[in-house]
């Protein structure tokens, strides 16, 4: 029983990876190493993939290149309308992170959006971006007016729904990849041979790309309702 | 006081229920929007899983508050 509690509180805490030894000492922890990791591998594919491009007499694999990315970009233009398609990069970029980041237990290593900064970062991110789009679109003294649309009665809930959107997004993606973490270790614990597999295709591969999906699409779903 | 940390922590996770039975009904309707017409299945299933995942949020706050519960409550 002890063992359990152990392993469990081992797999919850976020530990320091290594030291960078200059201006007495900056702790990094393991999720800023493995993001570093997962950008180091996200680069090199972006440059294996458009290395050698041609206007004619293209090769299979920038067709599928091609097919994939007119795929990706169809789908955020009809979620986002004609003029949103200046945010679309940012949205791939980080549906491309959270995807692999979840996915990256199935390769050994820890998944930095087990830690609680890593989300709150990204929950942050995006609502910035979803405010700054009203204010572009919109300029300033018409952002601050659209609180009080549709009827000024309600203006406080909107106030209040620029702190609970941002929230709702961190917690949701931290609250499932803890749960993963705790069952998966709980599984690992009691029959460590055959049993982890199908649970760790349905927790890492199935729950990792849908928490993605979700949170990419309530993001352009924000940004669609602060452009209109 | 474990008593009623072990109370206060399962008295959170009691919101499980609000999904379980939304995430169900929210299927059942699916299916028979399916079974009526069966050429609209993708825009039905996008939809399905969309509301599946943003059900599943609530279920997903009480197991992370009976979870806090646990760890930080002495």
């Amino acid at each position: 029983m002890d063992g359990l509690v152990d392993s469990l509180m081992e797999e919850l805490n976020c530990q320091v990876a290594f030291t960078i030894p200059i201006f007495g000492g900056i702790d990094v922890l393991e999720s800023v190493a493995v993001t570093w990791i997962i950008m180091g591998i996200m680069m090199v594919a972006t440059l294996i993939l458009v290395h050698g491009l041609k206007v004619r007499k293209i090769g299979t694999k920038q067709a599928v290149l091609e097919s994939g990315f007119t795929f990706i970009w169809n789908f955020f233009e009809e979620l986002l309308g004609k003029e949103g398609t200046d945010y679309i990069p940012y949205l791939i970029t980080v549906v491309l992170y959270i995807g692999i980041a979840n996915m990256i237990g199935l390769l050994g290593f820890k998944s930095p959006t087990k830690d609680l900064n890593v989300t709150i970062s990204l929950a942050v991110m995006s609502i910035i971006l979803v405010e700054v789009a009203g204010i572009r679109k919109k300029g300033v003294k018409g952002w601050i007016k659209s609180f009080a649309e549709p009827i000024p009665i309600i203006a406080p809930i909107n106030v209040l729904e620029l702190f609970i959107r941002p929230l709702s997004l961190c917690m949701r993606l931290f609250g499932n990849v803890l749960g993963a973490v705790v069952v998966m270790a709980l599984i690992k614990y009691l029959v460590p041979l055959v049993a982890p597999l199908p649970f760790s295709f349905y927790f890492d591969i199935f729950d990792g790309v849908i928490q993605a999906y979700v949170f990419v699409f309530l993001t352009s779903l924000y940004i669609k309702e602060a452009i209109e | 006081m474990t008593g009623l940390i072990a109370i206060g922590a399962a008295v959170a996770v009691i919101t499980g229920i609000g999904a379980g039975l939304g995430i169900g009904m929210a299927t059942s309707k699916a299916v028979d929007a399916i079974a009526r017409q069966p050429e609209a299945d993708g825009k039905i299933t996008k939809a399905l899983l969309l509301g599946c995942a943003l059900a599943e949020a609530t279920a997903i706050y009480g197991f992370v508050i009976g979870l806090l519960i646990i760890l930080f409550l002495k």
